[in-house]
């Protein structure tokens, strides 16, 4: 009996031993590997030019129809390209095309390829493969990031395609293996930088259905045509990206080997930094002070706006004093200065810093400050509000549960009590249990921001036409005229004063909207890195640029 | 024997059943869906409709539920939807094998360095080893786990350069992690081996082997120590469980694509399939260890007997 239990548990011991012995190296199969065998990366390989970078998250989906994160974006854009690229000052350059024909009336592009545009198996990229890959973005049942928008508002016949209509009716033509020819519904000056996202990135039809399933799960079952091709990844870990030597233009990409770890936390990417096992890092608030005098000190600003949403329809807070009075009494300058630290500005308008509009200059140049914290001001329309409604209303501050967030309610909480001298309640949730109450019109006012599409005010002032509760319940005959007058409008002079114009209302006459900062970074990065430029939108990064001393 | 395990194999079975069912809608009543919504947000309705259809979400819970069980017992977990299209069991595949070993090296650390020192405060008793091992012991019960990675990671990664200060890329990198979550188990058996130790040393059987001049360490190993480990065994089940199964503060901090911060990032995204799948991974190896741990209560304690009059 007693012999017969121990044997029994020894062979479950022996199991269990073998069992985590080999899960050790887990992650290696189906070539998905999790960097656990010899590769120790920071060691040696002077000769080789290799840059070591960290991702906050997950890479979580490398299929370019279901990708829609920041992180699948980076490995994205490198491994593949689309018909323009952004250059390391934000301006579209030709890429897998040569050249490009605007039509007089503005509305239909001739892309012509380049003859050297080739995919990772030596076959040419062709107009075929825009198309097809193109078509499937659009298809709710292939395209399933919820990005088909940036196609079918703007792609003649996209939008019936992608409700079921005919694929013939679609204006996207390839006239022959290197012209792909598109018609747009309205003049688009930004479609050439929409062509460098990676929704809009071709892909060969013939290798995604020989691919079935398992397509894009592995570098395996991946094509490239971007300046790198994948070498390794593993969702939790990262990804290991080698020079792509196929590439059109691979005489200028200068960095061989790019390996991106994923780190959550920022401490130990900071650590990893200070070992000298990182190139770059990104500082969490508390680490700013302490880095700044270090010479790899620097700041960046994304196309990210965190703004403030009032639902028109709710109490309290339908009451456009009310909303005035909470507009005026915070004084953002602080919270991006004080509160957050980590290269943030305040809001001084909805469309970020930075983003284009005519004639080289930014939005915000044109518009100037919306915004302007005035204690007073605030004062006198909180009591005109109160005297509107009767009584002075209760107020209930929806926000998510990222410690980022909830830092810029408590500040706003107290800067209401400072100067309105009201006691405004914080509800925290989930980011999906915040989104649903958004949905269901079930609150008065939310902290949710917005990340640019695209580097055009339309990215935001669109979406506050859609009129759904998400966005405020907001209807207004002046704005959605304004923004679909816009959408039209073949001067673009013209087009951008309607959007300044489109801002002015909804951020300082309606106030559906009080934008609170402009989402920034800071970073170290290491001397022996050159010209790693990050994107303020759309596709972070671009490694084609960067170099290593 | 054989027919204790059968019944409580069915047992198990119908555990794994129950988990599963309230898991399943308790996690379709949380908030959302497993997409990006704001993104979906600029969608027509109709689309966004055709994107759930794709992936069954249309259809009534109850539906799911059933067509999740068909699968379930064909034994395809489906594919996640935050990874998209990667099957989930291989995801938990590729995920487990970091958690399990650092676990596993925490647990047979903590369990020997925690055996060894209850064993010497209880036979030191009240003496200068023993308040030293409880000092250590409420010490190790005290500092959070978090705290001790922390400045392991700073001193001994960073500062002496001695280990790597994180990632996953060979054996050294799996020490540190291991070395932090057993700090905890120590203290834990320690104390629990030095109280079971202190009260078996005063039994009367103790005291006939000593009459009967059986040697110090037949006495110790034979009677002292076996019978101490009855407790031990209890908390050990769980314990096991715990560590093999994933910290996800340890798997942040040293940057480990262990199946602790898989689950938690599961929950957050409403990643429907993976919840599911861990949880009846997680469940299935819980019930698995508890009845290992009920067999070994019959091998260290002869008064247990489980229905083995016949043999």
């Amino acid at each position: 009996m007693k012999r017969k239990k121990v044997s029994l548990l020894a062979t479950l011991l022996v199991v269990s031993a073998i069992f985590t012995g080999c899960s050790f190296s887990g992650g290696d199969s189906k070539g998905a590997s999790s960097g656990t065998t010899g590769d120790t990366g920071n060691t040696a390989q002077t000769a080789s030019k290799e840059l070591r970078l960290s991702v906050e998250s997950e890479i979580k989906d490398l299929n370019q129809w279901a990708a829609s994160d920041d992180v699948s974006f980076t490995v994205l854009n490198n491994i593949g390209e689309g018909l323009y690229r952004l250059d390391p000052k934000n301006e579209p350059q030709p890429a897998m095309a040569e050249s490009s024909e605007l039509s007089e009336d503005k509305l239909t592009y001739t892309f012509k390829l380049r003859a050297d545009a080739k995919w990772s198996d030596g076959s040419p990229v062709t107009a075929a493969d825009f198309k097809f890959a193109w078509l499937r973005e659009m298809d709710p049942k292939t395209g399933t990031n919820g990005y088909s928008f940036i196609m079918t508002d703007y792609i003649v016949g996209a939008a019936e395609y992608a409700e079921g209509g005919s694929a013939d009716k679609v204006g996207i033509e390839a006239k022959d293996d290197k012209t792909l020819v598109v018609h747009l519904k309205q003049p688009t000056p930004y479609f050439l930088r929409l062509t460098s996202l990676a929704p809009y990135f071709p892909m060969k039809e013939e290798f995604v259905k020989s691919q079935g399933e398992s397509y894009a799960l592995s570098p395996q079952n991946m094509l490239f045509n971007g300046p790198y091709t994948l070498t390794s990844v593993d969702a939790a870990s990262g990804a290991v990206l080698e020079k792509n030597a196929g590439y059109w233009d691979a005489a200028n990409v200068k960095v061989d080997k790019v390996d991106l770890k994923v780190i959550k936390e920022k401490s130990t990417a900071l650590n990893a930094y200070k070992a000298g096992q990182l190139d770059r890092v990104l500082l969490q608030s508390s680490d700013v002070n302490a880095s700044k005098s270090d010479p790899g000190f620097g700041t960046g600003i994304n196309f990210r706006t965190t703004y403030l949403q009032f639902n028109l329809k709710a109490d309290g807070v339908s009451n456009i004093n009310i909303r005035k009075a909470l507009e005026y009494s915070f004084d953002s300058k602080l919270l991006a200065d004080q509160v957050l630290n980590n290269g943030s500005k305040a809001a001084t308008g909805l469309i970020p810093d930075q983003m284009s509009a005519t004639g080289g200059k930014s939005f915000r140049e044109m518009q100037g400050d919306l915004i302007t914290p005035d204690a007073a001001k605030a004062k006198s329309y909180w009591e005109q509000g109160v005297k509107e409604l009767g009584k002075a209303p209760k107020i209930t501050m929806l926000v998510a549960d990222t410690s980022e967030t909830k830092d810029v309610a408590t500040f706003m909480q107290s800067e209401f009590k400072k100067n309105l001298g009201i006691d405004v309640a914080i509800d925290t949730k989930t980011a999906k249990a915040r989104g649903q109450l958004m949905d269901n019109s079930q609150y008065q006012m939310a902290i949710t921001a917005w990340g640019a599409d695209y580097d055009d005010a339309m990215t935001y002032l669109d979406l506050w036409a859609n009129h759904t509760p998400y966005r405020g319940n907001y209807e207004n005959p002046k704005y959605d005229k304004l923004i679909t007058d816009a959408k039209k409008e073949t001067d673009e002079a013209r087009r951008i004063d309607m959007l300044l114009a489109a801002e002015k209302i909804l951020t300082a006459e309606d106030v559906v909207v009080v934008p609170i900062y402009f989402g920034g970074y800071s970073y170290l990065l290491s001397d022996k890195v050159e010209g790693l430029d990050y994107h303020p939108y759309g596709n972070p990064v671009d490694f084609k640029y960067a170099s290593i001393k | 024997m054989k027919r204790y395990i059968g019944i409580r194999i069915v047992y198990l079975l119908l555990t794994l059943f129950i988990i599963t069912t309230a898991t399943f809608f308790l996690m379709k009543a949380l908030p959302g869906t497993p997409f990006d919504e704001e993104k979906l947000q600029q969608l027509p309705q109709e689309q966004r409709q055709m994107i759930y259809a794709s992936y069954g979400l249309d259809k009534p819970v109850g539906v799911q539920y059933v067509n999740y069980l068909k699968n379930i017992v064909k034994g395809d977990l489906g594919t996640s939807f935050f990874y998209t299209g990667q099957p989930v069991k291989d995801i938990i595949m590729s995920r487990i094998g970091p958690s399990a070993l650092i676990g596993l090296q925490a647990v047979l650390l903590g369990l020997a360095i925690g055996m060894i020192l209850g064993i010497i405060a209880a036979y030191r008793h009240n003496s200068g080893w023993d308040y030293a091992t409880m000092i250590i012991a409420v010490l190790g019960v005290s500092v959070p786990n978090f705290v001790l990675a922390a400045l392991l990671q700073y001193f001994v990664g960073l500062k002496w350069g001695l280990l790597p200060v994180a990632f996953w890329e060979s054996y050294p990198s799996s020490i540190l992690p291991s070395i932090a979550l057993c700090v905890g188990v120590i203290a834990l058996i320690a104390r629990f081996v030095r109280t079971e130790m202190l009260e078996v040393l005063e039994q009367d059987y103790v005291t006939t082997a000593k009459a009967k001049g059986l040697g110090f360490a037949r006495i110790m190993f034979q009677h002292v120590i076996r019978n101490s480990l009855i407790s031990v065994i209890t908390i050990l089940g769980p314990i096991v469980v715990n560590l093999l199964t994933g910290s996800l503060v340890i798997e942040n901090i040293f940057g480990i694509p262990g199946i602790g911060s898989l689950f938690v990032d599961s929950i957050k995204m409403n990643d429907y399939s993976t919840i599911m799948g861990i949880t009846i991974f997680y469940s299935a190896f819980y019930v698995f260890v508890m009845l290992i741990v009920d067999l070994l209560y019959g091998l260290v304690d002869p008064r247990i007997r489980l229905a083995s009059g016949k043999e």
